[in-house]
């Protein structure tokens, strides 16, 4: 793909190995995301999509610490992550989010004992100054969120949940936002919801996202650009056209 | 830019093990059993190697006993899910009870111990019962606070000897009787324990531990499930506790100890959660290190303390799970 020399890139990471023990979970990734695209990254399961969002966003560093104090597996983190031309691959989770990028995990991880105004205020913190501002977007952004201000994140439904994942994050005032399957166990109509959302997001924020998700359909549309996954390594990207042409892909993640 | 990563493989003598190929050569057996035999061998002989030091020999008594309790702690919070801190509630019940039978109703040695350790257990039980169907810290909350309820109400009613504790229970007729009670009893609770959480019942246990609502969609009970092990822990530490009154021909208040609850989960976090073993290694090294701390008087708290961070910040695995690891397999560098 040609890049447009206005885009600047955003994130690059070079040469991604990451190991399990002896398992290899990502073989030599190499992605870059430009300025205020989406980029979608597709696989099946154990593909090695959400290892890409934790080495993204260093939750892999904690993991592997957490994993070496338990005595349990060693896990082997090769290669380069540079943002904004800033060599980050040494640096801590808490510091990456410091410095713009936000993971919104798997699974949705909201705080389940808190409100939804109190998740929101804690998923804030590093913006505290643009609290109000930015709980008016997020609101405004999921207005079904709006009716639950009070209620327990955990007695929220899966795609309120979801939404507020997605509101959470935003509320940090994300540069690049990496969103880890946010259409999981979603019915159409919400998936539909998350999708404008997401695309939303870019529009009105400016902010640079990547989206992982198994199916590519319903997020096909609003990609700039996409990668495939198999068995951890990258066997495709393209835009979502080239993507699209491919026989082979078109049957595997499309449906088609 | 070469880059190597340090690689972890099985030995080949570990995989020969796994299967029916174990009994196929010595080399083969010796390597499955002599951890095992090292350790039992060494356990059964350590009576008379200490023939020399009388004073030390006492010591294996009370770091069995430990040992023991360190055993239902680790199976209870490793295997269960439940964490109990409260192994001198086990302790106290079953030393009060053993006096009981062997001062009131003057039942001989060998059937007061039995008795205290299952009538014991059933007690603990009953009392720990409402705890049971909740999850999260009550269950710890209760057996930390159980045993100061009973030390307080036999103080305060000066029941079952008040403050003096009940004196003059049957001592063992021999010291190397002593000894080898409870080192076989503590073989057989932790081979036996072992043995026990791989079969099906110890496969549900630990599904309780790990998520109990998938375990209830299965159609289990997990109360009825949660009381079998409570059972099986008490009782563990029951007999450490009817043991040790016997051991010390005397039960008082100190059976309900603090000591009783915390070097157990000390010498766990030590020698590796999960392994067991690792709980009675555990003890092996803290019950003679407080014995050797105890010249040092007060300081002997601080240099407890500053031994047992130093492992948790460096070495949290516990030592169990390092040598294990490095029993089983082996490292090498290998390029990316």
């Amino acid at each position: 793909m040609e890049v447009k020399e206005s885009n600047r890139r955003v994130l690059e990471a070079k040469e991604l190995m990451v190991f399990y023990e002896n398992m290899l979970a990502l073989n030599n990734v190499t992605l870059h995301c430009e300025e205020e695209s989406i980029l979608g990254v597709f696989g099946s399961n154990s593909a090695g999509k959400s290892t890409l969002m934790y080495t993204l966003s260093g939750i892999i560093l904690d993991i592997k610490y957490k994993e070496e104090m338990k005595g349990g597996e060693r896990i082997s983190v090769f290669g380069k992550i540079t943002f904004e031309g800033k060599d980050i691959t040494s640096l801590k989770p808490h510091e990456r989010a410091r410095l713009g990028i936000i993971l919104c995990p798997e699974r949705r991880r909201i705080f389940p004992e808190s409100s939804v105004l109190e998740n929101l205020f804690i998923g804030s913190y590093l913006a505290r100054k643009e609290r109000e501002e930015n709980l008016e977007y997020v609101l405004n952004l999921f207005p079904r969120l709006k009716d639950h201000l009070k209620r327990q994140g955990g007695f929220l439904s899966g795609g309120e949940q979801q939404m507020l994942a997605i509101g959470r994050a935003l509320m940090a005032n994300p540069k690049m936002l990496l969103l880890d399957e946010p259409l999981l166990g979603l019915s159409p109509a919400y998936q539909e919801i998350v999708i404008t959302g997401i695309k939303q997001i870019r529009d009105t924020r400016k902010i640079t996202i990547i989206v992982t998700e198994q199916y590519a359909r319903p997020v096909l549309p609003i990609i700039d650009y996409g990668y495939i996954l198999e068995n951890g390594s990258s066997v495709l990207s393209g835009t979502k056209e080239e993507l699209l042409d491919n026989p082979d892909v078109k049957s595997a993640y499309f449906g088609v | 830019m070469e880059q190597l990563r340090r690689e972890r493989l099985d030995r080949s003598l570990k995989v020969r093990t796994e299967g029916i190929y174990a009994i196929s050569a010595f080399e083969e057996i010796l390597y499955l059993l002599g951890p095992r035999l090292l350790f039992i061998v060494g356990i059964l002989i350590l009576p008379f190697i200490l023939e020399a030091a009388p004073y030390w020999k006492r010591v294996i008594n009370i770091m069995c006993a430990y040992a023991i309790i360190a055993i239902s702690f680790d199976f209870l919070s490793n295997f269960v899910g439940l964490v109990c801190l409260g192994g001198a509630l086990f302790t106290g019940i079953g030393g009060y009870f053993t006096a009981i039978y062997n001062h009131y109703f003057s039942f001989p040695m060998y059937l007061s111990i039995p008795l205290a350790a299952v009538s014991g257990a059933l007690f603990c039980t009953v009392v720990l019962l409402p705890a049971l169907p909740l999850r999260g810290v009550y269950f710890a909350i209760v057996t930390l606070m159980y045993p100061l309820l009973f030390s307080r109400i036999i103080e305060a009613l000066n029941i079952l000897g008040g403050t003096n504790g009940i004196s003059g229970i049957q001592s063992f007729p021999n010291p190397y009787i002593e000894h080898y009670t409870v080192i076989l009893i503590l073989l057989f609770f932790l081979f036996g324990l072992r043995r026990f959480v791989n079969e099906d019942i110890g496969l549900v246990f630990r599904g309780v531990k790990d998520n109990d609502q998938a375990v209830k969609a299965s159609g289990i009970n997990v109360t009825t499930i949660k009381i079998y092990a409570v059972f099986i822990a008490s009782l563990m530490g029951c007999f450490s506790g009817a043991y040790i009154a016997h051991l010390y021909m005397w039960a008082g208040l100190s059976l309900f100890a603090l000591d009783f609850s915390i070097i157990p989960i000390a010498s766990t976090v030590i020698g590796g959660g999960g392994t067991l073993i690792g709980a009675v290694i555990g003890s092996f090294i803290l019950v003679p290190l407080s014995e050797i701390l105890r010249e040092a008087g007060t300081l002997r708290i601080v240099i407890y303390c500053v031994v047992l961070t130093l492992f948790i910040v460096f070495k949290s695995e516990g030592l169990m799970i390092y040598l294990q690891r490095k029993y089983h397999q082996f490292e090498r560098w290998v390029k990316v």
